[in-house]
């Protein structure tokens, strides 16, 4: 079953006068518990591609459908809500919220939902033991390294239970070993709970895990190889 | 969350808001503490004018403000009296026979407003008995066959009554009042000479002493060799109910201190039946009604109504006998406006600023917290609610610290000695008791809070403004 459709996708910007095509005409889908991966050089429409399957931005042209709701068709605020129900983010610098430890970061979306509370600790706990950070429940992000963080924003992105995962090069600022071990944690998340995953990255340890991988080039699909 | 996400936020850069609150503390320190010392300076002279010199409300004839005839008297005392008596938040009254004249020595004589008064009923309603200099008499106090009057201190420094005189007594009360004795040496040479006058003692001082000792000690000197010429006497004269030159000797009861230079030189008070019997003038007769109220917050009510009851008198409430002062009591309100209006101003701007720089920093952070599902209502609350958090807490610890200071100035005073020369003369005293009402305190704390709100509202706008795809890229 298709959790996104994208049917001939256009994003154009005008960088002065030049109108830049960053996605020409992409079709593509995403099936519940796919683990797939978009890759291509740089300026090829990866994070592009992704924000607007996230909602984050609206196409020029063609359109998307997740979940069953035609992104075009949100007005702002619709959009507001669609991502915080439909759509896990995991971007490349973490960006947890300061302020807040790390068990109050997983229930950040859980308390935008208005969860009760009860329900919210629970499921925090879960997601602490899922991510391997039950001893750090009360830590601030700078009391983390790197690869503690992100796992906390995957931990984060998971909490609601959205239809899919966006992360955009989520391993890009952290070393071989935070990096594998964040793979792994997603790898079982998507084999145990049939999560989906859609990547942007450059990183060859993700796309060897990947059963997917999308090759972009100048905003086209040019590959589309599924593994088994 | 979104209030506990807000206050985190502000103690983020602890330094930072250290420095708004603190800005703000000081800003509301600087213009509560001046108005509360601007506002006791206005009270006083309100008290002052109410207590000792006009009462609330006057009631004349309707002539004899313009002519000052002493013939122009109240028609119908006893039945004004019921009248006033019979009036809510009157709460007592007296009759006053007000005739001008001429206070003169042997070697002065200046003009004067004789007033003859019901000596036990204006002890009751008045402070001006209280305004005694110690030793310098009684309020009508002692038996004499001789005509008495009570007259202020400027009066008498006018009519050279009072002297100066630095005797062993008054060197000892310099030593008791801390003054250096190499100062009390150098002013030796003046012992138990006798100056006349406050210039010639002064410039006796002034000659044998450093401007900086000038400066500090002139005033404890001068205060300690006044002295009153016991038992003096001036003679005041007028006319009486004839049109004719009349007037007497009359002692010196008791010499009053105010602040108010003026009221000092002019006013001078005479038992009733003693001027009556100069005079010639009837019993029962005066030219003036005083009535005292209840509360100065009635004064314009009652008048209002006496106005209505009294038609053939002319009834004066205390501001329209000195609308000097009315005007200038709602002048400081508006002044108060404005002050507080400037600090609030700065405020603004420094939260603003604040915020800005914080909203500015964050703009990733902002942009995630969008991404992820938060709507622009929480966002704009969350960043206006650390504004409120800022104003709120640098607004209270301001009030608090200008509670602390008002009250402990309060007790004591500030003496502003130097300038109690020309202060005085305007009848306003130099030593100020801060004070302000609750009611104030309330206000300023509400557009605290508002201009809190206010000053969020650019910056939560900008916050609104970031587009999540550019804020999480970092542009």
């Amino acid at each position: 079953m298709a959790v996104v459709e994208i049917n001939n996708v256009y994003k154009s910007y005008h960088d002065t006068e030049v109108e830049v095509k960053a996605i020409n005409g992409v079709t593509l889908s995403f099936d519940k518990g796919d683990f797939s991966v978009v890759v291509g050089p740089s300026g090829s429409g990866k994070t592009t591609l992704l924000n607007l399957i996230g909602g984050l931005d609206q196409p020029t042209g063609g359109e998307i459908l997740v979940a069953g709701h035609r992104l075009s068709e949100l007005r702002p605020s619709e959009l507001i809500d669609f991502r915080m129900e439909h759509v896990g983010f995991v971007f490349q610098s973490y960006n947890l919220i300061p302020v807040l430890t790390a068990a109050e970061n997983i229930g950040f979306i859980m308390n935008l939902q208005k969860w009760p509370k009860e329900k919210r600790k629970v499921r925090t706990d879960e997601l602490l033991s899922s991510v391997g950070l039950t001893d750090r429940h009360n830590s601030r992000p700078s009391q983390l390294s790197g690869g503690q963080q992100q796992r906390i924003a995957v931990a984060r992105a998971l909490a609601t239970h959205p239809e899919f995962i966006l992360a955009d090069e989520p391993t890009a600022n952290l070393d071989s070993k935070s990096a594998e071990s964040l793979l792994d944690i997603m790898e079982k998340l998507n084999r145990e709970e049939q999560m989906t995953f859609i990547f942007s990255t450059h990183d060859v340890r993700v796309m060897k895990r990947a059963r997917r991988v999308i090759t972009l080039e100048d905003g086209k699909v040019i590959l589309d190889e599924t593994r088994s | 969350m979104i209030i506990e996400i807000a206050w985190k936020n502000v103690w983020r850069n602890k330094t930072r808001s250290m420095i708004v609150i603190t800005a703000v503390t000081i800003g509301v320190f600087a213009g509560v503490f001046s108005i509360a010392a601007m506002n006791s300076s206005i009270v006083q002279r309100i008290d002052a004018a109410v207590n000792e010199e006009l009462s609330h409300i006057q009631i004349n004839n309707k002539d004899f403000r313009s002519s000052s005839d002493i013939q122009n008297v109240i028609a119908d005392f006893p039945s004004l009296i019921a009248v006033m008596e019979a009036t809510p938040g009157v709460i007592n009254t007296t009759g006053r026979i007000v005739i001008k004249g001429i206070a003169s020595t042997a070697s002065k004589s200046t003009g004067v407003e004789i007033t003859g008064i019901d000596v036990e009923k204006e002890k009751k309603m008045f402070t001006l008995s209280k305004k005694l200099i110690p030793g310098t008499g009684s309020f009508f106090g002692s038996e004499t066959k001789f005509n008495t009057v009570f007259i202020g201190e400027k009066l008498a420094k006018d009519l050279n009554i009072i002297r100066y005189t630095l005797t062993q007594e008054a060197f000892s009360k310099l030593e008791t009042e801390g003054i250096p004795s190499a100062v009390i040496l150098k002013l030796g040479s003046l012992g138990d000479q006798k100056y006349p006058t406050d210039k010639k003692f002064s410039n006796a001082v002034e000659n044998l002493l450093t401007s900086s000792e000038k400066n500090k000690f002139s005033l404890k000197i001068k205060e300690a060799a006044w002295s009153y010429r016991e038992g003096s006497k001036i003679i005041l004269s007028f006319l009486d109910m004839n049109n004719n030159q009349t007037g007497a000797a009359f002692r010196v009861s008791g010499i009053y201190r105010t602040n108010n230079d003026m009221f000092e030189s002019l006013s001078v008070f005479v038992p009733v039946n003693e001027l009556r019997e100069l005079t010639g003038m009837k019993e029962g007769t005066y030219h003036r009604v005083i009535a005292r109220l209840d509360n100065n917050d009635l004064t314009d009510v009652v008048t209002r109504g006496l106005r209505e009851s009294l038609p053939g008198l002319e009834v004066l409430s205390w501001k329209e006998i000195q609308p000097d002062l009315a005007m200038l009591a709602d002048m400081m309100q508006q002044i108060y406006g404005i002050f507080m209006a400037i600090i609030l101003a700065a405020l603004a701007f420094g939260i603003v600023n604040t915020m800005l720089m914080a909203v500015l920093e964050r703009t990733r952070e902002i942009g995630m917290l969008a991404a992820i599902g938060m709507n622009r209502r929480k966002i704009f609350s969350m960043i206006m609610l650390e504004s409120i958090f800022l104003s709120i807490v640098g607004g209270i610890m301001g009030m608090l610290v200008s509670g602390i200071v008002i009250a402990a100035t309060a007790k004591n005073g500030i003496n502003l000695v130097k300038y109690s020369e020309g202060m005085e003369a305007f009848g306003y005293t130099a030593h100020l008791f801060p004070t302000i009402d609750v009611q104030f305190f309330i206000t300023t704390t509400i557009l605290i809070v508002l201009t809190g709100i206010l000053s969020s509202i650019y910056p939560a706008r900008k916050a609104l403004k970031l587009n999540p795809v550019d804020a999480i890229r970092g542009e």
